[in-house]
């Protein structure tokens, strides 16, 4: 395993073998297996390496999020404080001992710092001049610690003692001399847990579910393993008969952030979930609200097979009177309504289509059958609008990939946005153009153009922005959710300045669908 | 029905136009069904349908030419037919302008049958009466379009009530002159008294009162 099986480490490894053997005469059985010590650390390291590389993706995802490089950099330094544990567990003579004691310097450094970085950048409520001093104060003993021989806080370890620890020989530290500024490794301990409990408090102080949350994973996963790991260390320095040992309390950081990490991915799963409902119900608003706009157009639309309907049965009851009715008139009218009706049905089955909340289905679809649908749902509104449609359509155009209740949004809605653009102009020049044609690599693009006055230069990229809107009673949804659609549909919509120099064109693309042509 | 004439019905909708025909041809009306205002308008260019009396049963709302564009189209052509409009969806200012262009009636393409028939009824009713009124009028302008000059200046002073005296004076002829004038006039005209005369030329406006004053 990466670090914990370095060539020091394995050096002094058959080394403590051959010595616990003449120590307790149980060193064979170790001797042979990987001592559990090693096994232990080394699985320590590998977890605090795997979460590190899991905090880099996490942050390399998101890289305003700094909290989750701290994450990664305490995880990194954890598994080299691991490694340089075992080295000092193992160590054989005083200096070995007090080699592996220099070194843990750096990762507990790069731990600390990156535990207290994380604490501020994931709750915002540490005190900064105090994570600062902290900082100097663990910079200048990482410093001191590197100018001095063997560490910052011993002056000279005398000697060293071994005792059972896992089922095993570990060598620890019998006696010491402390150097006097040994009260600055103290003083930086007693303000980093000053730090966190601070954070901590005005954390959950400041309120509300999610800080109180954050609070506790801190003060669980970050606090008491400080607490725990600065009380321990400092009575093993100050001479306590405890291997130095750091990492093991850090098990309990890990542990909490795996816990929230894992939390984090259900989360965004649920988030996203969130999203494609709230998505599918925004479109349908849309849709609803595009309908209303229709209404009064949509009744037209419906009176008129209905009108039919009842002119035809009022001829029908005229002939019945008659002594000798002409029954085949009366079967041509009886044909003439229901086809009427089919008629009148077909428009409320299309408004049902719209208004059914439902998700994306895709199928391939003829989009010529799509703009026929659209224009016959707009087409009153059209004529009492006195606009002019018009439908140029490629021949032989491929059928594309889509839902056809989405798609006919999309153009239901840049229809009647056209429609709306032109309320002021004079009736002649009222004329909405929608064409279809092929595109380059087995896309088909759509255009729907008015001849309105447009919108100025700056503003032809603001059209989707939400709630944008030139029409007085406009909600500036219509386009943000028609865009929203399109790109669901894995396609593009935009606007342009249509080439008459008057007027929008918005067009937008759609995959070909795999088969035939419609 | 007891009123005569044509029922020209205009709506852009091939089924509701066919069913209305139906309806109408069902209860004994005269209809023909026309698709826009244009091929109506076209249609009564023609000669032959200067001769009929009829009235027209619109769509307000068409591509092309719209309900009230085509009433304008019709006045502006001097055919004074009478409109009934229907509409999908009635809107007041709409309405108000039909109806001040002297439309019969406004309404809704699903009302009532008699509410249709009876409307159509007035229309055909005002149509033949329109009728009535322009073809006895270009006849009496026909019957005074015979007149001589010298004869009308005759007319006027006749029906303005002066002696045949007065009248030689004025016109700076005989007495007896006058009298042949006015016995030509009478048998131009086909009347048989001056009261007669009186209403007739005021019935086509000819010699305005002057403006009277009050003593």
């Amino acid at each position: 395993m990466g670090v914990g099986a370095g060539p020091p480490l394995r050096e002094v490894s058959a080394f403590v073998c051959v010595r616990t053997k003449s120590l307790t005469g149980e060193g064979q059985l170790q001797g042979r297996t990987m001592s559990l010590v090693t096994t232990l650390w080394s699985m320590q390291a590998a977890a605090a390496l795997t979460l590190a590389v899991l905090y880099a993706v996490v942050w390399s995802i998101d890289r305003r999020n700094l909290a989750n490089l701290m994450l990664c950099v305490v995880a990194v330094a954890m598994a080299i404080a691991a490694r340089d544990e075992v080295g000092m567990m193992h160590a054989a003579t005083t200096a070995q001992y007090g080699e592996w004691a220099r070194l843990i310097y750096v990762p507990i450094f790069f731990a600390l710092i990156g535990l207290l970085l994380f604490v501020q950048l994931f709750l915002g409520t540490g005190r900064l001049w105090l994570l600062w001093t902290i900082v100097g104060a663990r910079l200048v003993m990482l410093v001191g610690n590197f100018l001095t021989y063997p560490t910052f806080s011993w002056q000279e370890i005398l000697t060293l003692r071994h005792v059972s620890f896992l089922g095993e020989q570990v060598a620890l530290v019998g006696s010491t001399v402390l150097r006097s500024w040994h009260w600055l490794s103290l003083a930086s301990c007693a303000l980093i847990i000053v730090f966190v409990a601070d954070a901590v408090l005005r954390a959950s102080r400041r309120g509300g579910a999610e800080g109180r949350r954050k609070a506790l994973i801190v003060a669980v996963g970050v606090g008491l393993p400080l607490f725990i790991t600065i009380v321990y260390a400092e009575a093993v320095l100050l001479g306590a008969s405890l291997p130095l040992l750091v990492t093991p309390a850090f098990l309990i950081t890990f542990l909490v952030m795996a816990v929230e990490l894992s939390r984090g991915f259900l989360l965004t799963r649920q988030t996203r979930q969130e999203l494609e409902e709230l998505r599918s119900e925004l479109a349908r608003a849309g849709r609803v609200t595009a309908l209303g706009q229709l209404a009064s157009a949509l009744a037209h639309e419906l009176s008129q097979p209905l009108s039919a309907i009842l002119r035809n049965a009022e001829a029908a009851e005229i002939h019945l009177n008659n002594p000798e009715p002409d029954l085949n008139e009366l079967r041509e009218i009886v044909a003439d309504i229901r086809r009427d009706d089919q008629r009148a049905g077909d428009v409320i089955e299309q408004m049902r289509a719209l208004i059914k909340r439902r998700t994306l289905q895709m199928h391939p679809l003829a989009l010529s059958e799509v703009v026929e649908d659209v224009i016959s749902l707009v087409h009153s509104d059209a004529l009492a609008r006195r606009v002019a449609l018009d439908y140029v359509m490629t021949p032989g155009l491929p059928l594309v990939s889509g839902d056809r209740v989405h798609l006919s949004q999309v153009l239901l809605n840049l229809i009647i946005n056209g429609m709306d653009a032109m309320q002021t102009c004079p009736a002649s020049n009222k004329r909405v153009v929608i064409e279809a044609r092929p595109r380059e690599e087995g896309r088909v693009e759509v255009a729907v153009t008015d001849y309105g006055p447009g919108v100025p230069a700056g503003l032809i990229d603001r059209v989707f922005d939400p709630f944008f809107t030139t029409k007085s009673g406009g909600l500036g949804m219509g386009l943000p959710i028609s865009r929203t659609i399109i790109e669901a549909h894995g396609g593009r919509l935009w606007a342009e300045h249509a080439p008459a120099g008057r007027g929008l064109t918005f067009r937008f693309t759609l995959s070909q669908a795999q088969g035939a042509l419609s | 029905m007891s009123a005569a004439g044509v029922v020209y019905v205009v709506d852009d909708d091939p089924s509701f136009r066919k069913a209305v025909t139906r309806l109408l041809t069902a209860v004994g009306l005269s209809v023909q069904s026309y698709s826009s205002g244009a091929e109506l308008l076209t249609h009564l260019s023609g000669s032959a349908a200067a001769e009929e009396s009829g009235c027209v049963l619109a769509d307000l709302c068409m591509p092309g030419l719209d309900g009230l564009q085509l009433q304008e189209a019709c006045t502006e052509a001097g055919v004074g037919l009478p409109f009934v409009f229907l509409t999908g969806h009635g809107d007041v200012p709409s309405a108000v302008s039909a109806m001040r262009h002297g439309a019969i009636d406004f309404l809704d393409k699903c009302a009532p049958q008699h509410a249709l028939l009876a409307s159509l009824e007035q229309a055909l009713e005002r149509g033949a009466n329109t009728r009535a009124v322009r073809v006895r009028r270009e006849q009496l302008e026909q019957r005074f379009a015979a007149l001589t000059p010298r004869e009308r200046e005759v007319l006027e002073q006749v029906v303005r009530g002066r002696m045949n005296k007065q009248i030689a004076a004025a016109l700076g002829i005989h007495e007896r002159t006058v009298k042949l004038h006015r016995n030509a006039i009478t048998t131009k005209l086909g009347v048989r008294s001056v009261a007669e005369l009186t209403t007739l030329t005021r019935e086509i406006g000819l010699f305005p009162e002057p403006q009277q004053s009050c003593p």
